[in-house]
């Protein structure tokens, strides 16, 4: 294989697993924008969804993608079962932002110790979507699960920015991340649309699973990973611009996927916390955005 | 603004009232390790591990309970202080007192590389940096495997001990942690009271106030981060050497959740709350025995309903505290 | 007469917004000099300015001979000069006491290894700091309560502790954002006191006020800010019937009460 076709390679798996971390970065986003709240347990919804899948495909029959809405919905009701029994308790109360992220965090291990217990610790895996030999283009192979992967998430990102755009839940979501208590003030139902960007959030993380999971596994605890990749999407994309976090995760899946290249796959989420304390430190505000 | 004092026997019974109660943290520590102490064996394990963690909190509380700043990577500085100290003693068997300073030290340096471009960070910035930390190094433990044997872990970590002399018995290590425990205690009870104290706190209560008082703040808050790093390592360094084995887990994510549902068990900020929470949590899940599996279950729900319906934890119980509201 | 500060074409911009604008005066070493103007005109802005919480955007500000333009407000408080905040900034959960050892910070030393082992020289500064404390208490007729949290005590009485807290970072230029906000007649009586008991122990005062009997009472010298701009400076009396003062008063409705 020349350099060419083995780079090409290398670009487009990243840009597979960046679509993942976009699409849990703009989970982030949806309910930062919302609330304020960074949701430490943003991982503990990609775990699910493909969990849940795998578990509703093998024990109980379901076909794939009856199996795959079953868990994107029940995630998305785990979402808001977040907000409702942990977040909204907090908030009521004004809870500072480190509690906050402690309660979401802990929420996070919950889950995770949970799904230990009822399922085990054994990595899992998911079949592809469809099975058919991978497409060539000169000599580098996209496999039709990238395509899926590709498709979908673009798909997502323009359905998201028509509903943020265009209806009139979005305009009222767009409304309280720019000034929630003017929002209050013009009758829009704050606590109702933290609520549902919990559920919206959640049901793109278990997308985000879903999607994923049957080009590598999943386990009781690959959430938190998961989590920070989507972070540092969302930090690259200046936080809180839901197509600036896409972005961010095509970048990071495409740095991380070269430094797998490059250094073997032990150093994958070494390359990808690096990359985001080099963020952090170097330019908190994002690509786009202001460096502070 | 003639405001009525209060007098004198109102003084004497708030005295009455607070001071059993505030010895009561003490009391209760002082009986769990008694008892520990006499009965041997099991507990005395338990409790052995608890008083380290007594450690870990007790300088986790001195950065977020006094500076009022955010660390989800105390473990990181766990990890590096625990791992020198086991890679020094075994692979080159060093004596164990001073591969533990240096696994001190170790981690101290580290803290300072790392300190000073990750406190300029602030809000959720920070909490994910420092997680980062503690995450990198928990990887940097897993893969580094000429050093670390990775999953596999070092054991055969010889126990604590001063120069042949090695404690063994579980009652020895008890008196010895017991007294390294008590000790971290009153270091950070005497900080609280002093003038470094004084600006961790002030600092923690108001960034602006303190710079127009003079404080440097982004020193000061690297002091306290070096601090509760040094705590971090030690606590480490004696879990390797109690334990006699050490793995990536051990430092884990576990051990922050771990370290934080004690912290605000018995009070975050307060003196006696590291204490007492380290010992309750370590013994709750010995009572609830036989639900090994259960445990980082238990200590996350915990953790949350804590945040949720006692943000002070025991601490409100045996601290005076007021409530807000003008004196007059 | 010996200038303490002195500020040169002074100019701060938020984006489009000139919250002060082209700004100049000296402040002389003796006595009270009180900035006044309308709700927005600048006056805070100017106090971070000159205390090093904003960088200015352009200007000179000369702190005893020193241009301080890009000082952190802690090195100036090292230098003397030290602010209060509009919002009272306490320690809440301190000890009022506490609160006022934290103002000491500056002119004490012991570290934190000292703070463990408690060396002959420490407990001495300790003691220093307890004694100094208490003293400042006194003079602000709080030392009933210092044992007592922040938090409790009133608006009125937290204005003071803050004012006494920064008197105990024994400053040469003391800033006061609006000291009387919030104080009833016979605390405002009390702070003018001890303003100008701090003016007469040498320290300069600068002051933000909304309250005209306290600035006529206690200054020496006025200067007047309105949309950034300073339209009027001299003795009170001057000031008071300076037509564009009157103006921007509201046809000096404010003014004429006093
Ligand atoms: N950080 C900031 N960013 C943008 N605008 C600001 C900022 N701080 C102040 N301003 C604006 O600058 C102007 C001056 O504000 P400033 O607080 O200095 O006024 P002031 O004279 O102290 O008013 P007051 O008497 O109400 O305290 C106001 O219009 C204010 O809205
Ligand atoms: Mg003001």
């Amino acid at each position: 294989m020349s350099d060419f076709t083995y780079f090409a390679q290398v670009l487009v798996s990243g840009l597979g697993t960046g679509c993942i971390y976009g699409l849990i970065g703009i989970g982030f986003c949806v309910i930062y924008n919302a609330s304020g709240i960074v949701n430490f347990a943003q991982g503990a919804f990609v775990m699910l969804g493909g969990m849940i899948t795998q578990v509703a495909l093998t024990r109980l029959g379901l076909p794939l993608p009856i199996a795959a809405i079953i868990a994107i919905l029940l995630v998305a009701i785990s979402g808001t079962v977040l907000e409702r029994v942990v977040v909204r308790p907090l908030w009521d109360r004004n809870a500072t932002m480190f509690v906050m992220i402690l309660a979401t965090l802990a929420a996070q291990i919950v889950v995770e110790r949970a799904t230990l217990l009822a399922v085990g610790d054994q990595p899992r895996t998911l079949p592809v979507f469809t099975d058919l030999p991978p497409l060539k283009f000169g000599g580098v192979a996209v496999s039709l699960q990238l395509i899926w992967i590709l498709v979908t998430s673009c798909l997502i990102v323009a359905g998201l920015a028509v509903f943020f755009q265009k209806t009139k839940t979005g305009k009222a979501m767009r409304a309280c991340a720019i000034d929630r208590e003017a929002a209050a003030l013009q009758g829009i139902p704050v606590k109702r649309m933290l609520a549902l960007s919990f559920a919206l959030s959640a049901g793109l993380g278990a997308l985000a699973g879903v999607l994923i999971t049957p080009t590598q596994y999943t386990a009781f605890n690959v959430g938190v990973p998961f989590a920070i990749s989507g972070f540092i999407a969302a930090i690259v994309g200046g936080f809180g611009k839901p197509s600036g976090a896409f972005l961010g995760g095509l970048l990071l899946g495409v740095v991380q996927a070269a430094a797998i290249a490059g250094f073997g796959s032990g150093l994958k989420n070494v390359a990808a916390l690096s990359m985001l304390l080099i963020f952090l430190f170097l330019r908190p505000g994002g690509i786009v955005g202001a460096s502070k | 603004m003639t405001l009525p004092n209060t007098t004198s026997t109102e003084r004497a019974g708030l005295l009455l009232r607070a001071w059993p109660l505030q010895l009561l943290p003490w009391a209760v520590s002082a009986a769990i390790v008694g008892y520990a102490f006499i009965v041997g064996g099991y507990v005395a394990t338990v409790i052995a591990f608890a008083l380290v963690y007594v450690v870990f909190v007790t300088g986790l509380n001195l950065f977020m309970g006094f500076a009022n700043q955010v660390s989800f990577g105390q473990n990181a500085f766990a990890g590096l202080g625990g791992y020198a100290s086991a890679i020094l003693t075994t692979t080159y068997n060093w004596p164990v007192l001073p591969a533990m300073i240096a696994g001190i030290v170790l981690a101290v340096v580290i803290a300072l590389i790392i300190g000073y471009p990750t406190l300029r960070l602030k809000g959720h910035y920070l909490a994910m940096a420092t997680l980062a930390i503690g995450l990198i190094t928990y990887e940097i433990a897993v893969e580094w495997q000429s050093m670390t044997q990775g999953y596999l872990g070092i054991s055969g970590i010889p126990p604590l001990g001063i120069g042949s002399y090695e404690i063994i018995s579980d009652r020895g290590q008890l008196a010895i942690l017991s007294i390294v425990a008590l000790l971290a205690v009153f270091i950070a009870a005497r900080i609280k009271s002093s003038r470094m104290g004084r600006a961790f706190l002030a600092l923690g209560a108001s960034e602006n106030a303190a710079l127009a008082l003079g404080i440097n703040v982004s020193r000061t808050k690297l002091i306290a981060f070096l601090t509760a790093a040094a705590f971090a390592a030690l606590a480490g360094a004696l879990f390797v050497h109690v334990v006699g084995y050490v793995s990536p887990e051990v430092f884990g994510l576990h051990m922050v959740i771990l370290g934080f549902t004690m912290l605000y068990v018995g009070g975050i900020g307060s003196i006696a709350g590291p204490l007492i929470g380290a010992l309750l949590i370590s013994l709750l899940p010995e009572v609830l025995r036989g639900f090994k599996d259960y445990q980082d279950l238990f200590y996350g729900t915990a953790l949350i309903l804590l945040l949720i319906y006692a943000p002070r934890g025991l601490a409100a119980f045996f601290e005076r505290r007021e409530r807000t509201g003008s004196a007059s | 007469m010996i200038t303490r500060l002195s500020i040169n074409n002074l100019t701060k911009r938020f984006g489009g917004l000139v919250a002060v604008g082209e700004v100049s005066f000296d402040v002389p070493v003796d006595g009270v000099t009180a900035v006044i103007g309308p709700n927005g005109a600048g006056k805070t802005t100017l106090f971070s300015l000159i205390s090093g919480f904003l960088p200015p955007t352009e200007g000179t500000i000369r702190f005893e001979d020193d241009n301080i333009v890009g000082l952190t407000p802690d090195k100036l408080a090292a230098r003397g000069l030290v602010r209060t905040f509009q919002l009272v900034q306490l320690f809440p959960e301190m000890s009022v006491l506490d609160n006022v050892k934290v103002g000491q910070h500056l002119h004490t030393s012991s570290g934190l290894l000292a703070a463990v082992l408690r060396p002959r020289a420490t407990r001495a500064e300790e003691a220093q700091v307890e004694a100094k404390a208490r003293e400042l208490l006194d003079l602000a007729r709080l030392s009933h309560l210092a044992d007592r949290p922040a938090k409790i005590l009133s608006y009125g009485q937290q204005r003071l502790l803050e004012l006494v807290r920064a008197l105990a970072a024994q400053p040469r230029l003391i800033l006061l954002d609006e000291p009387a906000a919030g104080l009833d007649a016979n605390e405002s009586k009390h702070l003018a006191a001890m303003i100008r008991q701090i003016a007469a122990s040498g320290v300069t005062v600068l002051l933000i006020e909304h309250d005209m009997s306290l600035v006529m009472s206690v200054a020496d010298r006025v200067i007047v800010l309105d949309f950034g701009r300073k339209i009027a400076e001299g003795t009170p009396a001057e000031v008071r019937a300076h037509p564009a003062v009157l103006e921007a008063y509201l046809g000096g409705v404010e003014i004429a009460d006093v």
